[in-house]
């Protein structure tokens, strides 16, 4: 009992299913509406979560009650039905909720009643995953789409965007954008953004394009390829300069196009923009993680554009798909599949990357733990605002994501490494012990060369500030404890093997552990109100002048000249304590 | 006459970052404001934490009528609002240009405020050519502020590069500690733990910028001033320490180089062999004088080194003849116009240059390391260090992959 209560670990689930994989499949279309067969409160749910990643979409419900349930919810069905009939939409989706799925309503025989004819109906299956709820919904609007069209010389689908897919707008943007470039168009995107009209039209295109062949898509193409004879790609993810350029070198050879020129000039350019001091100097020596288990086509992509084109070691990805990860077991010796949120955070902690790509729990997680460099690559987000603007696919993706690398990471460490604006230099000569000098020398060598020296000056004044105020030579575990609270980003993974052998606990603070220094003994450089002595109180009495200290430099850095309760409680939650 | 010019800015950065990094110290840059403004900024990257970067911003009527009034205002007003121990003037180009009297003013200034210490030391282009000298300059300066003190009994002083190296010397301050030799370290972050220096008895400095402000130790402070080598990689740095435990007749000191020898030496034997395998040329290209520290770690390692040097003081001739008989170190001191020029001719394997002529190399898909960042090259683990990860570091199969796809799509390399 007691190992099992051990081993149980609560977590938060990071990802949807199948049933928002059919929603989003479906609400991204325009011109259609999509009725959530559905209790509200699911409903709700759904329609709030679709919105805080994409722009709008018209999602109607059932409004199922516990009794409509019970005893056929039909009559709900046909009521809402001939509403939104009355709206004259291009077409209606109808998604049922688990709880209709459980008691398995003739939602086909109400729509049939109600007679309009482009109704499709999508039933997710109960504990299928995401992929599996938009595949569903992919083939299942097939359904509206005319066999007999006529081919557009020169089309293109893109297959797999949805609205929630991380991204989708920007990617589609550019893809497009670069297959302009080469004289192909797109006929459809299938689904996000595209017209109702579009779908029914589908099958004008020549070639489909699955962009995320690791997430979804394929099935859909595949299906394509029976009914209206459409031919696929899927074999190039078009994430990095070369990938971008073979997948439309791909997609012309296909045409019979020659893209040579187009991409000259592409490729030119990216070789311009990696030639500049901003790029190698820093991803060289940079090291990322990436958690996307609901972007696995993202996580492949990224992390061999990352690591083949600007030489970034990738300690750790996270993901769900397991080709994807045997994929990526190449380039990274620690693949998770399937991780819970406290595996991943474990695996942060371990292998402490300089950014990690993520989505929301990861960014949380890794704040706690005191990562500060983290790049929104996936969902869910709780709440991110993206347009055309910034893509992770093609030519302007892989100069983004550089661009987003660098921008983030290099500006994070380099004013994590700084001192205080108006604090002082030194505080004047300080005896180090040897041992500490020693941990300093190997900490060096952990921390990027394009931060090393301004960093180390950065842990040397503050370690020599605590003994000071201590009134002690620099020892072993004072520099251990600046090294943990005053490091570009998170390297305590690493460093603790600097301080396994001698330092771990602390000599000097456990010496200390006995003597009481009361709140009233502590010297302090601004003003403190009573919340936040009070709180000092709660701070281990070794502790308490380090944490004043780190406070008033927190509060000074926040514009503060004094200290409340409200500056401490922030400061206590940036350490993740 | 070269048409660009590789270092990585002028003196007056290296002046200013380097006085800025010592607490009790405050730069009053005396120079027009592009110069204030380029200065500044340049030397963000590299101030570890507050630096009032004063300046006079001279103007065109300062320049016709004189600046010496604006000049003692911003001193007055810097001294009334942080009461810095020292105020050290950076006579930039255009006060030189149009004759200043500096000295007139910190004469006047010294009757005005007696607590006050200011000193002056001239840079830009004063040093045209040569950067890291904009520190030596500036240590001078530091040193014009220190009083005479009682020397300490059998102590040395050790004379870093630049403002980088204070507090950063812990891996040659160490053994010193160790073997018990009563030493005195200069630059520190600190100008009373800097002001010590005066009590040391002989000066060894550690690397080849500062024969300036060795020249002027001696003459302010008597002791002798000895240039053994610079202690970067191992044979650098035991050569160093052994010849400090022959001076110092310290028995210990021997001792202990010879137990770091022990540790150091399997290590370096394989990053011997590494290199003996890949068989690397190196060009190291005027940066912070580590071209020639850094040049001769490469070369211990077994690396062809070719050095473009960035100063030819007394100490670096020393070290480059050292390093030419040791290791048979090519040394290029002709002037060329591109640098591009000396990668055709050289072909090296990496490069190590500036930051402005990173975009030069690596569009000619030569491996590149930035020379700014690799400073405070002392001792045996920077050595071994920079060795067990230059291959790692150097990122070959990116280059690799960039120029099959230049060759592929684009074909516009300077390589």
């Amino acid at each position: 009992m007691a190992d099992n209560k051990k081993d149980f670990k609560m977590q938060e689930l990071h990802t949807p299913s199948a049933f928002e994989g059919a929603l989003w499949a479906c609400i991204g279309i325009k011109g259609a509406d999509t009725i959530f067969h559905s209790p509200p409160g699911c409903y709700i749910n759904q329609h709030v979560n679709a919105l805080v990643n994409d722009w709008t979409c018209e999602l109607y419900t059932t409004n199922l009650s516990y009794a409509n349930i019970m005893q056929g919810a039909e009559e709900r069905m046909e009521t809402t039905l001939e509403k939104i009939v009355a709206k004259k939409p291009g077409a209606i989706f109808i998604v049922t909720a688990p709880t209709v799925e459980v008691t398995r309503d003739d939602v086909e025989g109400v729509a049939k009643k109600v007679g309009f004819k482009d109704t499709v109906i999508i039933h997710p299956p109960i504990g299928g995953s995401l992929v599996d709820g938009k595949e569903k919904a992919f083939t299942s609007l097939l359904d509206l789409v005319d066999p007999t069209v006529k081919k557009v010389p020169k089309s293109v689908n893109i297959i797999g965007p949805t609205f929630s897919t991380f991204n989708w707008r920007a990617d589609v943007h550019e893809l497009t954008r670069m297959l302009a470039g080469i004289g192909v168009t797109v006929n459809c995107v299938y689904t996000a953004g595209a017209t109702i009209e579009q779908i029914k039209n589908v099958a004008q295109a020549e070639l489909n394009l699955c962009i995320y062949p690791y997430d979804s898509g394929i099935g859909v193409a595949k299906e394509m390829q029976k009914r209206f004879d459409i031919p696929y790609k899927a074999d190039i993810i078009p994430i990095g300069f070369g990938n971008s350029a073979a997948w439309l070198e791909s997609v012309a050879e296909f045409f019979k196009l020659d893209p040579k020129a187009y991409l000259k000039e592409c490729m030119d350019n990216a070789f311009e923009f990696i030639s500049s001091n901003m790029v190698f100097t820093v991803t060289f020596e940079m090291t990322a993680a990436l958690s996307l288990e609901n972007a696995n086509t993202y996580a492949v992509g990224i992390s061999e554009f990352l690591n083949k084109e600007a030489g970034v070691d990738i300690v750790m990805t996270a993901l769900s798909n397991p080709d994807a990860a045997k994929r990526l077991e190449a380039l990274c010796n620690d693949v998770l599949i399937n991780a819970t949120i406290e595996e991943k955070r474990d695996k942060f902690v371990e292998t402490g990357p300089m950014v990690i790509y993520g989505n929301f729990y990861d960014k949380k997680v890794s704040m706690d733990e005191g990562f500060k460099n983290f790049i929104f690559s996936d969902i869910p987000t709780i709440g991110y605002l993206s347009s055309e603007n910034c893509p992770f696919m093609g030519f302007m993706g892989a100069k983004y994501l550089i661009e987003g690398l660098v921008n983030e990471v290099y500006m994070g460490i380099f004013l994590e490494t700084k001192g205080d604006m108006m604090g002082s230099i030194s505080t004047g000569s300080v005896p180090w012990d040897i041992k500490a000098e020693q941990a300093m020398i190997k900490v060096g060598e952990m921390i990027p060369h394009f931060v090393r020296a301004t960093a180390l000056k950065k842990l040397h004044q503050e370690a020599e500030k605590i003994a000071q105020e201590r009134g002690t030579n620099v020892t072993l575990a004072i520099f251990r404890e600046v090294s943990d609270k005053f490091t570009p980003t998170k390297f305590k993974a690493k460093f603790s093997q600097v301080f396994e052998d001698d330092a771990a606990p602390a000599p000097a603070v456990e010496a200390e552990k006995d003597e009481e220094i009361p709140v009233s003994s502590l010297t302090f450089t601004l003003p403190w109100d009573d919340a936040a002595k009070g709180m000092l109180e709660l701070v281990p009495s070794p502790f308490r002048q380090a944490a004043v200290s780190g406070t008033e430099d927190y509060a000074r850095e926040h514009g503060r000249d004094d200290v409340i309760g409200a500056t401490m409680e922030e400061f206590r939650k940036e350490l993740g304590m | 006459m070269p048409l660009k010019h590789y270092e990585h800015c002028c003196s007056t950065i290296q002046a200013l970052a380097s006085l800025g990094k010592i607490e009790g110290v405050i730069p009053l840059l005396h120079g027009p404001q592009p110069c204030s403004y380029q200065n500044q900024v340049g030397s963000m990257s590299c101030r570890p934490a507050n630096l009032v970067t004063a300046g006079t911003l001279v103007n065109k009527s300062d320049v016709i009528f004189g600046g010496e009034e604006g000049l003692k205002m911003q001193v007055r007003n810097l001294y009334n609002k942080y009461h810095p121990k020292v105020i050290v003037i950076i006579n930039t180009c255009i006060p030189q240009l149009i004759g200043e009297d500096i000295e007139g003013v910190i004469m006047e200034l010294k009757q005005e405020i007696p607590d006050l210490k200011v000193t002056t030391c001239v840079s830009g282009f004063n040093f045209p050519r040569s950067m890291p000298l904009g520190s030596d300059a500036s240590w001078v300066a530091v040193l014009d502020a220190i009083e005479t003190q009682e020397k300490v009994l059998g102590s040395i002083g050790i004379i870093g590069r630049t403002g980088q190296d204070a507090g950063n010397l812990a891996s040659l301050e160490m053994y010193f500690k160790k073997a018990e030799i009563p030493y005195f370290v200069f630059p520190t972050a600190h100008i009373d733990s800097m002001s010590e220096i005066a009590r040391a008895e002989k000066y060894y400095p550690i690397h080849i910028t500062p024969w300036l402000t060795c020249k002027h130790l001696t003459e302010k402070f008597g002791g002798e001033v000895e240039f053994i080598e610079i202690p970067a990689g191992i044979q650098g740095t035991s050569n160093f320490l052994h010849a400090i435990a022959d001076r110092q007749n310290s028995q210990k000191l021997h001792d202990l180089v010879e137990e770091e020898e022990k540790r150091i030496t399997p290590e370096l034997e394989k990053i011997r062999a590494r290199f003996a395998k890949e068989k690397v040329r190196m060009l190291m290209v005027d940066g912070p004088a580590n071209e020639v520290s850094v040049g001769k770690i490469f070369a211990e390692f077994g690396a062809e080194v070719f050095v473009i040097p960035s100063m030819k003081n007394k100490f670096y001739k020393q070290e480059k003849k050292l390093m030419q008989e040791r290791y048979g170190v090519t040394f290029i001191e002709e002037d060329f116009d591109l640098l591009g020029d000396i990668i055709d001719e050289v072909k090296p394997t990496a490069v190590s240059v500036e930051f402005q002529a990173q975009p030069e190399c690596v569009s000619r898909l030569v491996p590149t390391f930035i020379n700014m960042l690799y400073l405070c090259e002392y001792g045996y683990d920077y050595a071994i260090d920079l060795g067990t990860n230059f291959f790692k570091n150097m990122h070959k199969p990116v280059y690799e992959n960039w120029q099959g796809l230049m060759q592929k799509y684009g074909g516009k390399t300077n390589g």
